[in-house]
């Protein structure tokens, strides 16, 4: 089982407990448990909408999920809540997150009219893409 | 009144006879949680192709369960069961609670959330990431559904129901009586 655990302010915002089950279940399989182990960054997920924050701390092998924002984010992603969870939908294709069917296409749609923001897009590529893979369903 | 058993041809026979009844005498539209206006949105989940589509991987029942409010005629938990399968929707029914509980995926709520959901005041996701809605069953299996899912809210607000709290006190109490009756001929 992977070594995820709530962190202080987790327990009063239901979108960590939401996304650590989530991710719970993803890093059953082997591929993206691989990346989880590698993946070292601070993530910042705001659901503008239901105006609920979270931060996860991702310490290769080890993430620990917070209420509200904690220190300094990598990587910060604002968006609706629909928006947020359909991010979990992109394909993931030759070991890269694919933009290129309908899921994907929205994805990039809504960042560029700006209903999707990340910060740490381009300067944070690595950890972003690791992030997706661990995210995605797929 | 002898009280049929779930899932019995008697059952559901009886039900049906009870929203053709129904669906014959009471005014539209429908009061949110009644065995007609269940009908009325079964019929329009099972007619709409853009939720056939969204669907089309969906496996498994889905639980609306909408919690007890007595002061609206609501004496018991309310449970809206949807048996959904690959885009085809083969039922909703309102059930015994030991029948809802045992859906694949049981959504609960007090009433006040699922009537901001069905007046779109309320997203479905957002109430979610706030605790107003709680799921039981495996989240993500519904986060792969989530255009499904909104679909789904977007038809039950498009049947615009009458609300049980926007009811006249007798009004209440027939509906009181309905759920009452129901308890007592299906166990619901």
């Amino acid at each position: 089982m992977a070594d995820i655990n709530l962190g202080p302010g987790a327990e009063e915002v239901p979108l960590a407990g939401m996304l650590a089950e989530m991710l719970m279940s993803n890093l059953e399989k082997p591929e993206k448990k691989r990346d989880f182990e590698k993946l070292k960054a601070r993530v910042l997920i705001h659901a503008v909408d239901a105006e609920a924050k979270i931060t996860m701390d991702f310490d290769r092998g080890k993430l620990t999920v917070y209420g509200g924002e904690v220190g300094k984010p990598d990587i910060a992603i604002a968006t609706d809540s629909t928006t947020l969870l359909e991010l979990a939908n992109l394909k993931i294709k030759y070991g890269l997150p694919w933009y290129f069917d309908e899921t994907g296409m929205a994805v990039v749609k809504k960042l560029l009219k700006g209903d999707l923001k990340i910060k740490g897009l381009f300067t944070k590529l690595g950890p972003l893409t690791r992030l997706t893979k661990i995210m995605s369903l797929s | 009144m002898a009280l049929l058993t779930y899932g019995t041809e008697e059952w559901e026979k009886a039900y049906q006879e009870l929203v053709k009844e129904r669906q014959a005498t009471q005014p539209k539209p429908y009061i949110m949680g009644t065995p007609e206006w269940v009908a009325q949105y079964e019929e329009l989940v099972q007619n709409d192709a853009e939720y056939k589509e969204a669907a089309k991987d969906w496996e498994g029942s889905v639980v609306i369960k909408i919690l007890a409010k007595p002061e609206i005629g609501l004496d018991s938990d309310l449970y809206m069961f949807m048996d959904l399968w690959h885009g085809d929707c083969r039922f909703i029914r309102i059930v015994p609670p030991e029948v809802g509980e045992s859906g694949d995926y049981v959504i609960s709520g007090e009433y006040e959330r699922w009537k901001s959901v069905m007046a779109k005041e309320l997203d479905t996701v957002k109430a979610m990431m706030q605790g107003k809605l709680k799921l039981k069953g495996d989240l993500p299996s519904i986060v792969r559904a989530v255009k499904a899912a909104s679909r789904l809210v977007d038809l039950s607000a498009s049947t615009e129901p009458r609300f049980p709290d926007e009811l006249s006190p007798e009004e209440i109490e027939d509906l009181r009586k309905l759920l009452r009756d129901a308890k007592e001929k299906f166990g619901i």
